[in-house]
């Protein structure tokens, strides 16, 4: 946009020819105006054929109003113990299963990474990835449970399922992405196979694999807390017994307890993150790193 | 190493010392996952109690390799209706959630008492799980599609909402201090130099948000809220496990055709 501004609507002079071959012509975008026309035609044509009635979302202001009066005022001090020991659980459940798919993946990952596996192996690690990532923790928190019974280690083994599609996927991106010379050189020393992930890849690629864990114990502290609605453990049961016997002041208590330790587990876990990534010395990064969109 | 070495010995860099802390972390580890395994405190985790678990699920497992394909009819309608509330809800959660990213950013935020607002109420918008929005609207709209998109729009808040207040946090403030010198207002700041150069990421974010919602409605349909969820958890309950796993190969190849979709757009966008 360097053209001079000779010409303005007020002159009635023609622009000259100059300096119309200066202008860039003004770029036409039909893929972005596409893409909001479709969005806006699919918005329309869902809304038209939900059959959902007006007059219910007017209501739903003044009834979210009155249930949340209901669940914080006041709070029901006496479930605080009973859901304290839910949450834990919970907790405990996203730890064991954390380190369930952290473990199963890490080897999962390395061989659907190109520059580590053979080709057969990169291809059948992405698929078996693939489809762990499709199945939602619970639907296999219920498989669980249909087989071992209820109890926290459904839950666990759910969510330690559950991880390992996205985790390995995480992993497999951030070994393709490390320096090629370690490897080489462990090679050029004459390392083994074993030798050589162990002193060319892994100290590369370590840190921000372990970062992707804790990011995953975060996302698997929510997932836990939830997974008691189908009997796998934890707080969710409670919660959904709650809700529907229409005890709110308890589950508000409750919902009080899964945000505050939420957001707890939250900034001590991206404390630990930043500081894996960035050493003891390093910068302080002003963001959390955005992992590749997969990983939420 | 076979090689003797050729260099004196005092020509090797000295190993760094291991802070106490790196034993003392691992202890920690150690310690905290003992006690969240074990069957006294936490979860019981058992290996032999996996295998008579996966025995014991010989029956479901046959179940669920031989799909009732002759259900698929029944799928189509409330597979519609979890498209409709994918649809719904990631337009207008991403919608709001464009307006939370502005507020949250350092860079664009109006104010110091707006943006630490955001910022809160944002955090607490992403610590609730999408189910358990979905649990506390059903009690308030009662069972049904709305309730689902209700709690997809605030999952949608939570996610891109953070993403592209991020995004923002990370752009180059050439444009934004051009348009401050040429003397823009604030509002008229964000507007030419923010929104355009975060714009290809937001909807890239807000593609991936529409991923999100489909696979979740899978979820939020668990407790009433609509769309084929609602079928999964009827089919679950009822031990139709033959037909749990043609909704979960449905639920795959739709997931699937959406995802390859997205992707090729995203890839464009950013």
């Amino acid at each position: 946009m360097t053209a001079p501004h000779v010409s303005t609507s007020s002159t009635p002079t023609p622009p000259s020819t100059a300096e119309k071959a200066v202008r860039p012509d003004k770029p036409r975008r039909y893929g972005p105006m596409g893409l909001a026309l479709t969005a806006a035609a699919a918005g329309l044509w869902a809304a038209w054929t939900s059959g959902i009635d007006p007059a219910a979302i007017l209501r739903g202001p003044e009834q979210l109003v009155r249930i949340l009066g209901l669940m914080l005022l006041p709070p029901d001090l006496g479930t605080v113990p009973d859901a304290l020991a839910g949450m834990i659980e919970s907790l405990q459940i996203a730890w064991v299963g954390t380190i369930i798919g952290a473990v199963i993946s890490l080897p999962l990952g390395l061989l659907a990474a190109k520059n580590v596996g053979g080709r057969f192996s990169t291809t059948m690690a992405r698929q078996v990835l693939n489809l762990l990532r499709s199945l939602p923790e619970l639907v296999l928190a219920i498989l669980f449970v249909s087989m071992i019974g209820l109890g926290p280690l459904a839950g666990a083994l759910a969510i330690g399922l559950g991880s390992i599609g996205t985790l390995g996927k995480l992993t497999a991106e951030v070994v393709e992405g490390i320096d090629r010379g370690p490897i080489e050189a462990a090679e050029a020393v004459g390392g083994e196979r074993f030798q050589v992930l162990r002193w060319g890849v892994l100290p590369q690629a370590l840190p921000e694999i372990m970062a992707f864990w804790l990011y995953r114990f975060e996302i698997n502290v929510r997932a836990s807390a939830i997974l008691g609605l189908v009997g796998a453990g934890g707080i969710g049961g409670m919660l959904s017994n709650f809700l529907s016997y229409r005890r709110y002041a308890a589950a508000g208590t409750a919902i009080l307890i899964v945000i505050a330790t939420t957001i707890a587990i939250d900034m001590v876990s991206s404390r630990i993150r930043r500081r894996i990534i960035a050493g003891p010395r390093g910068p302080k990064p002003t963001a959390d790193p955005i992992p590749s969109a997969d990983a939420l | 190493m076979t090689a003797a070495p050729t260099q004196p010995a005092s020509a090797r860099p000295p190993k760094p010392p291991i802070s106490w802390k790196v034993p003392a972390g691992i202890a920690a580890f150690l310690l905290v996952t003992w006690w969240a395994g074990s069957g006294r405190f936490g979860v019981g985790l058992s290996i032999p109690e996996l295998f008579a678990g996966l025995e014991r699920g010989q029956r479901i497992m046959e179940d669920l390799f031989d799909p009732r394909w002759q259900a698929w009819r029944g799928l189509i309608g409330p597979f519609i209706e979890t498209l409709r509330i994918a649809i719904l809800a990631a337009l207008l959660g991403c919608a709001a959630a464009f307006g939370m990213a502005v507020l949250t950013s350092r860079i664009s935020a109006p104010g110091l008492r707006s943006f630490l607002a955001g910022k809160a109420v944002l955090n607490v918008v992403r610590s609730i799980p999408d189910l358990l929005y979905a649990m506390v609207f059903v009690a308030v709209f009662s069972i049904g599609p709305l309730a689902g998109i209700v709690a997809l729009i605030l999952f949608n808040i939570g996610v891109v909402g953070k993403l592209t207040s991020e995004t923002i946090d990370g752009i180059d403030t050439g444009p934004l201090e051009a348009a401050q010198a040429a003397g823009a207002r604030h509002s008229q700041a964000v507007r030419t130099s923010v929104v355009p150069s975060v714009l290809p990421n937001f909807v890239a974010y807000s593609l991936y948000a529409f991923e999100l919602n489909l696979r979740a409605s899978l979820v939020v349909g668990f407790v009433g809220a609509g769309g084929i969820g609602q079928v999964l958890f009827v089919a679950l309950n009822g031990f139709r496990y033959d037909v749990v796993s043609l909704i979960v190969i449905c639920i795959f190849i739709v997931v699937f055709l959406v995802e390859s979709v997205s992707i090729a757009l995203r890839r464009r966008l950013v």
